[in-house]
């Protein structure tokens, strides 16, 4: 197999694209891909504060340094999930990752700013733990960004994820999700930041070869509280048709978002958000989903010890 | 040839003509994973020597979204 651009031999092959590139064009057309997603999807300009949501992984960390190889003004933001050991190795990656490149890095730590971790709410939620885990990300990620004044929060959502939640959607016709799903959610309260997904239609695999390829060092192991995830056993399936049918995923995918998501109806935001009674974040309700969710973990822990 | 299953560093002695038979011969999907031989990535049509040492490195990631 050879490069498309400069015929020396490939190290990359983008099945569903039917190209190849070698190790020198590769990253090339990796940043060429997603400045064409932040152009076509009017995601932001180099005149925004970008907050790269950032976990120590390939995605998060192949972002950022894309968004400052293209030139973006791009901070990153780590939680201390409080995931033992592994919360430790990927804290370690994301500060080695900034201090590299001489980028600023927030922090949130659970445990020492709010008195509990992701561990303790998945004994409040059993079953659930990345559900949990989503919902502290978001609340957090929104926050640091709106109290610092970022424009935008980018996450590394890539085109396994998006194909992998669309799937999970669609078999349990979660029709309000669906409605919900896309690369861009728009701020509707002036506390609710604007969130986009800059990799959505690059492959997993593509995000570790970049990252394999410009040396971005990034944590390699699986988060322990994801095992079993229904997430993981979606991904398996689609890459089983992937194999099959290279492109299916990018198919599904890229279709849902032309012509599925208007048939389903696009979600608004609702326009009546209020702020929480108890931390003044945008919801729905009186209290917001993180501080129940949190109140009862807490409230469980106590009793415990009690 | 001496395969290297990351991130457990686990090691299995495989028979594999090529990157492509090699996967297939450890059930693994291949858009699920990369082969490196010396720090390059291959492509699925590398042949592969008995003598050659490569790793697989896992792609996937889940949880949280």
């Amino acid at each position: 197999m050879r490069c498309i651009r400069c015929r020396k031999p490939a190290h990359v092959e983008v099945r569903r694209h039917r190209s190849a590139f070698c190790a020198g064009c590769y990253p090339g057309w990796f940043r060429t891909q997603v400045q064409r997603t932040i152009d076509d999807d009017h995601m932001f300009t180099h005149d925004d504060r970008i907050l790269i949501a950032v976990s120590g992984g390939k995605d998060s960390l192949a972002l950022w340094h894309t968004l400052l190889e293209l030139g973006y003004e791009a901070d990153g933001m780590y939680i201390r999930l409080g995931i033992a050991d592994y919360s430790r190795r990927s804290q370690a990656k994301c500060e080695a990752f900034a201090l590299k490149h001489g980028q600023t890095l927030h922090q949130v730590d659970l445990k020492e700013e709010y008195g509990f971790t992701v561990p303790m709410l998945r004994k409040e939620r059993e079953g659930k733990p990345c559900a949990a885990c989503g919902t502290v990300k978001r609340y957090h990620f929104n926050r640091v960004a709106a109290d610092l004044g970022y424009s935008v929060v980018a996450t590394g959502h890539n085109l396994d994820d998006e194909a992998a939640t669309l799937f999970g959607n669609v078999l349990h016709w979660q029709t309000d999700f669906l409605g919900r799903q896309g690369p861009v959610l728009e701020s509707t309260h002036p506390k609710l930041v604007r969130k986009v997904k800059p990799l959505y239609r690059l492959a997993e695999r593509d995000t570790a070869a970049y990252s394999v390829i410009e040396r971005v060092d990034y944590i390699l192991e699986e988060c322990p509280m994801a095992k079993g995830a229904k997430s993981l056993f979606y991904k398996d399936t689609l890459n089983a048709l992937e194999e099959a049918q290279p492109g299916a995923k990018q198919r599904f995918l890229m279709g849902f978002l032309k012509q599925g998501r208007e048939a389903v109806g696009v979600a608004r935001e609702p326009v009546d958000l209020r702020e929480c009674s108890r931390c003044g974040s945008p919801t729905t309700a009186e209290v917001c989903a993180y501080c129940r969710m949190t109140e009862r973990a807490k409230q469980k822990l106590a009793a415990s010890t009690a | 040839m001496r395969v290297t299953i990351l991130p457990d560093r686990k090691h299995q002695d495989v028979a594999a003509r090529t990157v492509a038979d090699l996967l297939k011969a450890l059930g693994m999907h291949s858009d699920a994973h990369l082969v490196i031989r010396r720090d390059e990535i291959l492509t699925r049509d590398v042949r592969l020597r008995e003598d050659d040492e490569v790793e697989v490195w896992p792609v996937i990631s889940g949880g949280a979204t």
